[in-house]
């Protein structure tokens, strides 16, 4: 087997885990009929509801065993029919909700990312030139100190201080406001998992620089005259940026389980809201198929990662 | 949860199989080589050794704030502090009440007092924090010298589950647990603790590796020690310091992953821990009327947490503890 197939084997091996675990627990543990129907579930005096108790169970193959209802749920998932909500009136497919929700997030976490990126390379580039310095040392307290500040936090003090202090930043976000409007309120939460991200990747890059800095080849540059400025930017940070590439992308997944919880703090109905609503509720193909889609996106991130890697260093692919 | 961001930076160090300070001493111990010629000059660096040897202040002060908050969270049911369930209306006045020598920390908008319900929620904050990690510890620690000391099949079949462990999204796996089972205290620990055991377990197991080959392993073998013997009195003892500088590291970890599942409301369901005290300050009406409700449990996690983490970093490079690079 090549290195790929090997990769995406393990990979969809995960997803079918992933997917079988919270399937089985979700119906041994919790009584799909139950949420389906609501309390008329354990009502069998009444004919009237055993008919809708035998309807439901047909309807959606409860009394197969499980592996077999398990394979037909994914069966179904895997050509995107999600099921449908069963705590919502009229019980609208959870796609729906999904379309709606999805977006919000992605925004929030590309948002993110980008302000991360633009603050933590001229963070590093700025740290290392001036590397061991006072000012540096205290940027490294600085990152130690937002790193060890949980992202709840951090959102709760910004929230404070620029929503309701001053009110540079609105305080709601409104579904209906035109996309820019909208990125505007976007703009707190994004910083909130921004500040953060950008510390962790102005370590990584801050010491990767000061390793590329001692390099022959700067040497060379620097002894031909190139100014400090041209060395960090055109020399030095190119070769520079790969682990920090890297964590870039390993990042993301965890900026994703920030951004469920920003996202409560800042009430901004996204797939976090999403699913602390469909757990209060007990939403089961809600929470199935967030859970799905959260367990996807690392997938497809870790195998975005090991493509980097084999990208920068080809011995990978052979090992 | 931020305690990714622990992970992603361990993650990263374990590959460069250096960290935080190590970083800066590599830099430093280069640098007199290299001080003519770097490009950018301006190196200087204290020495390895006076760096690496002290545990410094700061450390002290870290250990010092630790012990105060675990105090009070033990004492608290005699500590001469307020009921944290009573309200305790002012005559004349209307909750919330600001910070005051009356209330240390404010009151929230049922007049109860912050000072004493952020010291009850450090009971159950840091019994969760520290029982998630007595429990990674106690799997991952031995699951790891097992590997570590036995290594062939036994290092395969536990590698392999750590790798399957890491793999799996810690997210997912607290969602799915917590969201399913009554959120009991014991529950909420016990996901955390699971969660904790692959990190853990990979470093117990790169320690174990590196001592297992020493002269005192063999001369115990050599004299006829069976096994356990070795492992219990021969390895554990060299595991167990590293091990603790990493547990520091964890328990802070496991706290922030603790006010993470409250902001999902999926935190214990009865009694106020710091995250779920946080979450009910969090409203805009709260924060407005009376931010102390939220900023003083942010307070106490935030130094309690970075107490933790600053001195489990320093205690990390005092016993110099390498990730498993092995």
């Amino acid at each position: 087997m090549s290195y790929w197939t090997k990769k995406l084997a393990a990979a969809l091996l995960l997803l079918l885990t992933v997917s079988m675990l919270t399937f089985g627990a979700m119906n041994v543990l919790g009584d799909p009929l139950f949420n389906i129907l609501g309390p008329i579930a354990g009502d069998v005096e009444n004919p009237a509801s055993v008919e809708k108790i035998e309807a439901a169970k047909a309807e959606y193959n409860l009394d197969d065993p499980l592996p077999v209802r398990w394979a037909l749920w994914l069966g179904a998932f895997v050509t995107g029919d999600f099921g449908v909500q069963f705590s919502e009136d009229g019980q609208p497919p959870v796609s729906d909700l999904i379309a709606e929700r999805l977006p919000r997030t992605l925004q929030l976490l590309v948002m993110a990312q980008v302000i991360a990126a633009f603050l933590a390379i001229p963070w590093a580039l700025w740290s290392a030139s001036h590397a061991n310095s006072k000012i540096d040392r205290g940027s490294t307290v600085m990152s130690f100190l937002l790193i060890a500040l949980p992202s709840f936090a951090l959102a709760v003090m910004l929230k404070w201080a620029f929503s309701i202090q001053t009110s540079i930043f609105p305080l709601a976000f409104v579904a209906n406001d035109p996309f820019w409007t909208r990125t505007y309120q976007l703009l707190l939460p994004a910083i909130t998992l921004a500040l953060p991200a950008a510390a962790i990747y102005q370590r990584l890059l801050r010491t990767d620089l000061i390793t590329t800095l001692q390099e022959d080849f700067i040497l060379t540059a620097r002894s031909k005259g190139v100014s400090r400025r041209a060395i960090l930017f055109k020399h030095a940070l190119r070769p520079s940026l790969f682990s920090f590439v890297t964590i870039f992308a390993i990042n993301t997944g965890a900026l994703l389980g920030g951004a469920l919880i920003v996202e409560q703090i800042f009430l901004i109905p996204g797939l976090g809201r999403a699913i602390v609503e469909a757990i209060l509720r007990e939403d089961f193909p809600v929470v199935l198929a967030i859970v799905m889609l959260i367990a996807s996106a690392f997938v497809i991130l870790n195998l975005v990662v090991d493509i980097i890697y084999s990208l920068i260093d080809p011995r990978v692919r052979s090992s | 949860m931020s305690d990714y961001g622990r992970e992603v930076t361990d993650a990263y160090e374990s590959t460069h199989s250096s960290d935080f300070v190590h970083v800066d001493s590599a830099a430093e111990s280069l640098a007199p080589q290299l001080a003519g010629a770097s490009a950018f000059g301006g190196q200087g660096g204290e020495d390895l050794d006076t760096v690496k040897r002290k545990l410094g202040f700061g450390f002290w002060l870290a250990i010092g704030w630790i012990v105060t908050v675990v105090l009070a969270a033990i004492l608290a049911p005699w500590l001469p502090i307020k009921d944290p369930d009573a309200n305790l209306i002012q005559p004349g006045e209307r909750p919330p009440y600001a910070p005051s020598s009356e209330f240390w920390f404010g009151s929230d908008l049922d007049a109860r007092d912050m000072f004493s319900r952020t010291i009850w929620g450090a009971r159950i904050s840091l019994t969760i924090g520290f029982s998630a990690i007595a429990f990674g510890m106690l799997v991952g620690g031995s699951l790891g010298m097992v590997a570590g000391y036995f290594r062939s099949k036994w290092d395969t079949a536990i590698s392999f589950f750590f790798v399957v462990l890491l793999s799996f999204p810690a997210l997912v796996l607290a969602i799915l647990i917590t969201a399913l089972l009554d959120r009991t205290l014991f529950t909420i620990s016990f996901v955390i603790g699971v969660l904790s055991i692959a990190p853990v377990g990979r470093v117990s197991r790169a320690t174990t590796i590196s001592f297992a080959d020493r002269e005192f392993v063999l001369a115990a073998k050599s004299l006829g020690a069976r096994h356990p013997r070795i492992i219990i009195r021969e390895l554990l003892p060299n595991v167990v310091i590293p091990m603790a500088a990493l547990a520091l590291l964890g328990v802070a970890v496991a706290i922030v992953a603790e006010g993470g599942l409250a902001f999902l409301g999926l935190s214990v369901e009865k009694g106020a821990t710091w995250g779920k005290l946080i979450l009910f300050g969090s409203g805009s009406r709260d924060l407005e009327k009376a931010p102390w409700i939220s900023m003083a449990p942010i307070m106490v996690l935030f130094f309690t947490v970075l107490a933790l983490n600053f001195a489990g970093d320093r205690l990390r490079d005092y016993f110099d503890v390498k990730e498993a690079s092995l």
